[in-house]
């Protein structure tokens, strides 16, 4: 077995399939055995795409808070530069946390949601002083358009922060939130997500075993009906004993004594403090700018005037600034990955 | 109902009418939409509350996630129909089979899991609500064996698919002009009436194919284990 050193060759070609290639090839000059590997650059994740998501790496309760303050601010905003703001920060966090072509076809169908919305208030709504014109007798004002438009992007935003929020709020971070204050309900909520895939597989299974039987192999429509029917049939009987014995299984293991600890990865580190320092802050800022009248806006009877000048100017930053946390984020940590690359 | 929980409804109650005097007046008639977002989610605690309070078995639990699997399922499988869904079927005969505040956990639940397929947003709240109210309304003790019959259930799917419409047109006319209108109310519901015929012919077709056989799977399982 001498003289057969083998040779690892690893390049970095374009090879169409995920993961690793491997060809042997001899070489026959000096009959040593040269492995080629070649390295298949795999499209699932990248390490930009896992930096992408920095901001979804905070601490849960922190990520709860945030959502609950941009969902409330975002509901009980009339100011338009209040309902820009979070609609920029909503869908500039999308972009950076689903890429460039998905939030691009997302935001020209939201559009035709937000266009729909609002020119359906002026059509129930004729309250407002500029009339522009008549529609079946009715006053099509131009208050009314102003106000279904600044209602559609309240309820734009709000989607496109939910659309954010499955991401970066996983069922495993609700839990840990949920599970010691609302242990049966969060129980039952993780025990039905492992379902699904035991559910696919137990239903392939089931499939196979039908048709290796030699039933309903025809192709016409009764028989898919009834294989179909027979296999839910029977993938129920088998759910229903399954739970049973999980039940059992994890009783077996003390579950729902006293004393019992939760396992969690989640620890609260000083990133997490900074963040809740910053969220603090702003609110604050926001709150005393709230107070102050700066976001101080009507529809009705009239549009009211901007407010202007510095104080305005600085009530609308802390506002931004606070929806763009965490695209800031996301983008800062993007950079950062970036630089450490060179 | 025991005293502390006669307390979480009442504390509820409360909450929800001060959010509705908030909404007229603090904020002069404006959102709404956050209001009844935020009363479409109280609804739900007490509900979640009594589940929590009741004593059974982890059996009954783990087999209740299997329901909410199922529902989910449901929706998913036939995803490609609109509006022709299982979930309110299975719903009704969890909560039939396996009691009231089991079947409000079932179809809240089975809504909070589909939309991460479907996509959460402002609605999720409503059909929260709505599908655990019609999953409660079935388990109730003087309903459960009228439903599990022929007429009862048929009736009782008409019943859901109005009342899930109602509940959802609520949310509709709300988006389309934030502070509430019988008129907007009355548009949503006029535009929405085909849905509500396809509701209610799945409700009927699903509770027709499924609430027996799943009935005699659920009163099996609890016979042979001893579980409800």
């Amino acid at each position: 077995m001498k003289n057969h050193t083998d040779v690892l060759i690893v390049s970095q070609n374009e090879v169409p399939s995920f993961g690793y290639l491997c060809r042997s090839v001899t070489n026959s000059s000096d009959g040593r055995r040269e492995l080629e590997v070649r390295a298949a650059p795999s499209r699932k994740r990248s390490g930009m795409e896992i930096f992408m998501n920095e901001f979804s790496r905070r601490h849960p309760a922190v990520l709860f808070l945030y959502y609950l303050l941009v969902l409330f601010l975002t509901m009980f905003a009339v100011h338009p530069a209040a309902l820009a703001a979070s609609f920029g920060g909503a869908f500039l966090f999308y972009l950076a946390e689903n890429g460039v072509k998905t939030a691009m076809k997302d935001l020209a169908y939201y559009c035709g949601v937000f266009l729909l919305l609002a020119v359906l208030n002026p059509i129930f709504s004729h309250n407002g002083e500029t009339v522009l014109f008549f529609m079946n007798d009715r006053p099509v004002t131009m208050e009314a358009i102003l106000y279904g438009a600044a209602m559609a992007a309240m309820i734009v935003s709000v989607i496109f922060w939910c659309k954010c929020y499955q991401t970066v709020l996983t069922t495993d971070k609700v839990l840990y939130l949920f599970g010691k204050t609302v242990p049966r309900l969060s129980l039952v909520l993780s025990m039905s997500l492992r379902f699904f895939p035991l559910l696919k597989e137990q239903a392939g299974r089931i499939g196979k075993a039908q048709k290796a039987m030699g039933m309903y192999a025809k192709d016409s429509l009764t028989d898919r009906l009834l294989f179909h029917v027979r296999l839910f049939d029977s993938l129920l009987t088998w759910m229903l004993e399954n739970a049973v014995e999980t039940a059992d299984s994890m009783k077996a293991r003390g579950y729902g004594l006293k004393g019992r600890s939760h396992f969690s990865l989640f620890r609260f580190e000083k990133r997490d403090g900074t963040l809740l320092g910053a969220m603090g802050i702003l609110t604050l800022g926001t709150g005393a700018a709230a107070i102050g009248g700066m976001y101080r806006f009507h529809y009705y009877p009239g549009i009211s005037a901007m407010q202007t000048g510095l104080w305005a100017v600085a009530s609308d930053l802390l506002l931004v600034l606070l929806f763009l946390l965490p695209f800031l984020i996301d983008v800062k940590e993007k950079i950062l990955w970036k630089i450490s690359l060179r | 109902m025991s005293r502390k929980q006669a307390a979480v409804w009442a504390v509820t109650l409360l909450l929800s009418i001060g959010l509705l005097a908030a909404g007229v007046s603090a904020f002069r008639d404006r959102n709404y939409m956050m209001i009844s977002m935020m009363i479409a989610c109280l609804s739900c605690v007490p509900f979640y509350f009594s589940y929590e309070k009741k004593s059974g078995s982890t059996r009954r639990t783990v087999i209740l996630a299997v329901m909410v699997t199922m529902a989910v399922a449901g929706r998913l499988i036939f995803g490609m129909i609109p509006n022709f869904k299982p979930v309110a079927a299975i719903v009704t005969v969890t909560g039939v089979y396996m009691g009231a505040s089991a079947g409000f956990l079932a179809g809240s639940l089975a809504a909070l899991l589909s939309n991460l397929f479907f996509g959460q947003g402002p609605w999720t709240p409503f059909q929260m609500a709505a599908w655990g109210l019609i999953g409660f309304f079935a388990g109730l003790p003087f309903l459960k064996e009228f439903l599990k019959k022929a007429p009862g259930y048929v009736l009782y799917g008409l019943f859901a698919a109005v009342f899930y419409s109602g509940v959802m047109n609520l949310w509709a006319a709300l988006s389309i002009d934030s502070s509430f209108s019988w008129k907007a109310y009355g548009a949503a519901a006029v535009a929405s009436l085909p849905t509500l015929a396809v509701y209610g012919v799945s409700n009927i077709v699903f509770l027709w194919l499924l609430s027996a056989p799943v009935g005699k799977k659920l009163d099996r399982i609890a016979k042979k284990h001893g579980i409800f």
